[in-house]
């Protein structure tokens, strides 16, 4: 959809929008030849600064950022800036929604270099490609379970009921995202995360978390100061950020899998329809897929596991993104988070929100 | 909404009210009132139109909120919050402001004066955070409540709906006192004096003087601080915990989580039905309160 | 008058008090800004790391600069075009009146985010199109109820016949308005200018819709650093802010007496 594809009355509006647009002289942003607009989360590897200045040293392309604060607003942004951004990172969850509403371009592998080294099962993951063409390249993937405090645990639980263990009640940590929420509990409860047909055995186990949740986060940092003002002996979490708790921040943190599973999402660059320097959003995405990027960034900050399998080859060995994750083909138990179209969505915002207004009665 | 009843009560010409009310009323239809009947006529479709979804005009968004008991139940709950963190902003306030504006004179009383708005220039965000510095676990407050009383061990204040009220009440107060205290300063000293000297009590000069002289002021800072309460969204967020859930986070939620604008924009406006419907229930005590 | 003079104490230690509440966060704040600890933990172990960190950080000084900018124009031009509206709705009665007052609800009631989104797609719309230009129209807008109800409130005190005396005595209407109105005025238009400058500063929902990318403010540097986790950098920057502010204020104080003035 987007404006490219709506009613005669919504091509009317484009059209107005464009003409005044170029009248005042203030069409959209377009980005200049040696420069590329990046719409990504903030601290989230395309704007460390050593990359970005790797980059602009071998290419001679600036790098400007933009950030967002949901996957919506990112969406948001992209619908009404178009032609503003070059690059843009999008869960792969949403990537065929971004396609179907004309805001992502497909993208031509061709001179990018590190393409061919994806992992298979990654790089041409149906989320990313579809219809026949690539619509995201996949950058960087990783797990949602739960991690514990190291100092409330003699070892580490096998299972993910300890989240609705007594033992821990009033001491676990929950995101507040609607459709994580969901999803844990899902995997409780033995169901597809996509596709869960129980609902209202997940209605019982969200109910069930009352008297378990201490707090709800929304943010890493949150995370860290609350794990670290003991606030809680265990919380969900993201492999990732788990990986940059300990690392970069030294905290006792250590990430489970739970053996009934985990939520795998997979993040890849996109993009936009309309961008103004392809070529360089081209060269910028086959740099962050680059192994001469990818390992200093898990060795000095954490990330996410690489879908570039020869640059988790070259990690350390104790590494968790090698030792743990491996490539994604082994974890048999990982679903990774597919498209979800919007009565999905609301429906599952709604059951959350009920569940919240539940906490409080 | 204070000016009641026009002090000059003349008939203006029409250029006269154009000249003053043209640009501030101009400037609001641009960038508040358009935008906000887009979002209005928003509110009565099944989709934002934006794109091949087909959209058709619908009362859907509207009915959901009676539909569904948690909605109606948090909007309540917001009310609640808004007259809670108003009243205390008034008990705090109000005093407050009347020893800036009475008992103390001079440099001292601009120099509090000032100290009394500066907190207010520092970001929310980081103001709430530095809430949860105070209040959590091992955090200032537990540490210092401990220093003195080693036996009262953790407080547990933090992701409470206490911890809310504080955060917010924190947030707001500068609001009430700096309203009370403009509309105070222009009460005549002597006008208090000559009462005291008539024999008057403190009670009397109260509530036959200083309250009703300074009830615009404090119906301004009820305003001010009532409306946007019930609104807010990030203070009960972090602070709350599984306490914070209100009707605002709940809007918040149709747009960042997920990319449903209409029923967000129907539950704002059902909002703003509901205060301006209590502000017409209230108008006969505000008039009277006005003198 | 031992009585009064205890009374005078006990308001002076309320005051105090009042004053602890308020300033117990951004004590707080401040404190941290010098604690090695990235996530706040106590004990504190002091450090100036921080502001090191931030004189490098050009992109969030920038953003702070630009807040600045924007604050000071908003406050500047919120309280000239809400003072005149309160003017009139104090001076005359006039068919719309109640609506008129009405209608500065919707600003402060609907959440930022409904109104920020709104305005995104409208300026799109008629393409104004984003930039520090479209965030001084909306900053200008959000401010505008708040001078227009502080204004008012101190309006409803003022006495008419103090400007019918001086039009009697033969002054026309700017010299009643410079040297009667605006005098008495002036604690009311500094508070409405304060609080106008408040809500610009801290302004982030409209800022974050409406800003191009490169530019920004300090809000919403600070609001998107919360994934990753905003580090005590942005203690030390909101440290600095308050300490400038205070001299600046004091500044404005002794030149001005606002605080005083009848």
């Amino acid at each position: 959809m987007g404006f490219a594809r709506q009613g005669a009355a919504g091509r009317a509006v484009q059209a107005v929008v464009m003409a005044a647009g170029i009248v005042l002289g203030m069409a959209p942003a377009s980005a200049q030849a040696d420069e590329i607009r990046v719409l990504n989360w903030q601290g989230y590897g395309t704007d460390e600064a050593w990359a970005v200045e790797a980059f602009t040293d071998k290419t001679g392309i600036g790098v400007v950022h933009e950030y967002f604060n949901s996957e919506q607003e990112m969406l948001t942004k992209l619908r009404t800036n178009p032609g503003a951004y070059d690059v843009v990172l999008i869960n792969s969850a949403y990537t065929r929604q971004a396609a179907g509403e004309g805001l992502i371009q497909p993208i031509d592998a061709d001179g990018m270099a590190h393409v061919a080294d994806l992992a298979e099962d990654l790089g041409n993951h149906p989320n990313l490609v579809f219809d026949g063409a690539t619509y995201g390249v996949a950058w960087v993937w990783g797990l949602t379970a739960f991690a514990i405090d190291t100092q409330d645990f003699a070892e580490a639980p096998a299972s993910i009921e300890v989240l609705w263990s007594p033992e821990h009640a009033g001491r676990v940590g929950w995101r507040d995202d609607s459709v994580e929420a969901v999803q844990m509990s899902a995997i409780a409860t033995g169901q597809d995360i996509n596709d869960p047909t129980d609902w209202d055995a997940i209605r019982d186990r969200l109910r069930a978390l009352k008297p378990q949740i201490r707090l709800l986060w929304s943010s890493e940092n949150e995370w860290n100061q609350f794990l670290a003002a003991n606030e809680f002996d265990l919380a969900t979490y993201w492999s990732g950020s788990a990986a940059r708790s300990a690392r970069e921040f030294g905290l006792p943190v250590r990430f489970v899998i739970p053996e009934e599973g985990a939520i795998g999402w997979l993040d890849g660059l996109s993009i936009p329809a309309g961008a103004a320097n392809v070529d360089g959003a081209k060269a910028f995405i086959d740099w962050m897929i680059d192994p001469a990027f990818y390992v200093p960034w898990d060795n000095n900050v954490g990330a996410p596991a690489s879908a570039n399998a020869k640059a988790n080859a070259q990690l350390p060995e104790e590494a968790f993104n090698r030792a743990v994750m491996g490539d994604a083909g082994k974890l048999a138990n990982v679903q990774i988070m597919g498209p979800m179209d919007e009565p999905l969505r609301e429906r599952i915002l709604a059951l959350w929100q009920e569940t919240k207004a539940y906490f409080q009665e | 909404m204070a000016a009641q009843s026009a002090g000059g009560g003349g008939r203006p010409t029409v250029r006269t009210l154009a000249t003053l009310l043209g640009p501030a009323y101009v400037w609001l239809l641009l960038t508040i009132f358009l935008p906000l009947s887009a979002m209005l006529y928003f509110s009565f479709l099944s989709d934002v139109p934006v794109g091949a979804r087909e959209a058709e005009l619908t009362l859907e968004n509207y009915a959901a909120f009676f539909e569904r008991d948690f909605y109606r139940s948090l909007m309540l709950r917001s009310f609640q919050l808004g007259a809670v963190v108003t009243g205390l902003c008034l008990l705090i306030g109000f005093p407050c402001a009347y020893i800036l504006a009475k008992s103390i004179k001079g440099r001292a009383r601009e120099a509090l004066f000032l100290l009394v708005i500066l907190p207010f220039w520092t970001n929310a965000l980081v103001r709430v955070f530095s809430w949860t510095m105070v209040l959590r676990g091992n955090g200032v407050l537990e540490r210092a409540v401990n220093a003195v009383f080693p036996e009262v061990g953790p407080l547990g204040l933090m992701f409470t709906y206490p911890a809310i009220v504080v955060g917010l009440v924190h947030s707001y107060l500068p609001y009430m006192i700096l309203t009370c205290y403009v509309s105070l300063q222009a009460i005549d000293d002597d006008v208090i004096d000559a009462a005291r000297a008539l024999g008057a009590g403190w009670g009397t000069i109260l509530r036959r003087l200083v309250l009703p002289l300074a009830a615009p002021g404090m119906i301004a800072g009820a305003v001010l601080i009532f409306v946007p309460v019930i609104g807010s969204f990030m203070e009960p967020r972090i602070l709350g915990g599984t306490q914070g859930t209100f009707i605002g986070t709940v809007i918040e939620d149709q747009f960042t989580a997920v990319f449903n604008w209409p029923l967000g924009a129907a539950l704002s406006f059902l909002m703003l039905g509901f205060v301006l419907a209590l502000f017409a229930l209230a108008a006969p005590a505000f008039r009277r309160l006005d003198g | 008058m031992s009585g009064a003079r205890r009374l005078a104490l006990l308001g002076r230690a309320y005051l105090a008090l009042v004053l602890l509440f308020l300033y117990a966060p951004v004590i707080v704040m401040a404190l941290m800004s010098f604690n090695r600890s990235p996530f706040y933990t106590l004990p504190i172990r002091w450090t100036t790391d921080w502001y090191v960190k931030l004189a490098d950080n050009d992109a969030l000084i920038a953003a702070g600069l630009n807040s600045l900018l924007i604050a000071v124009v908003t406050a500047v031009l919120a309280t000239v075009l809400g003072t005149a509206a309160a003017l009139a709705f104090r001076r005359y009665d006039f068919p719309g009146k109640r609506l008129l007052q009405m209608l500065l609800l919707p600003p402060i009631a609907i959440p930022w985010l409904i109104v920020g989104t709104a305005m995104l797609v409208f300026f799109f719309w008629i393409g104004l199109g984003r930039g520090l230009h479209a965030m001084l129209l909306g900053h200008v807008a959000l401010a505008l109820p708040y001078v227009v109800v502080v204004v008012s409130a101190r309006l409803s005190a003022f006495n008419p016949e103090l400007e019918e005396a001086a039009r009697v005595l033969g002054a026309g209407p700017w010299q009643v308005l410079r040297h009667v109105t605006l005098p008495f005025l002036a604690p009311g238009l500094v508070a409405a200018a304060l609080f106008a400058f408040a809500v610009s500063f801290d302004q982030f929902v409209i800022s974050y819709f409406l800003a191009v990318p490169g530019v920004s403010t300090l809000p919403v540097e600070i609001y998107t650093a919360i994934r990753k986790g905003f580090t005590p950098e942005i203690n030390a920057i909101s440290t600095i802010v308050i300490a400038v502010s205070t001299l600046v204020l004091v500044g404005v104080a002794r030149v001005y007496r606002f605080g005083s003035a009848r």
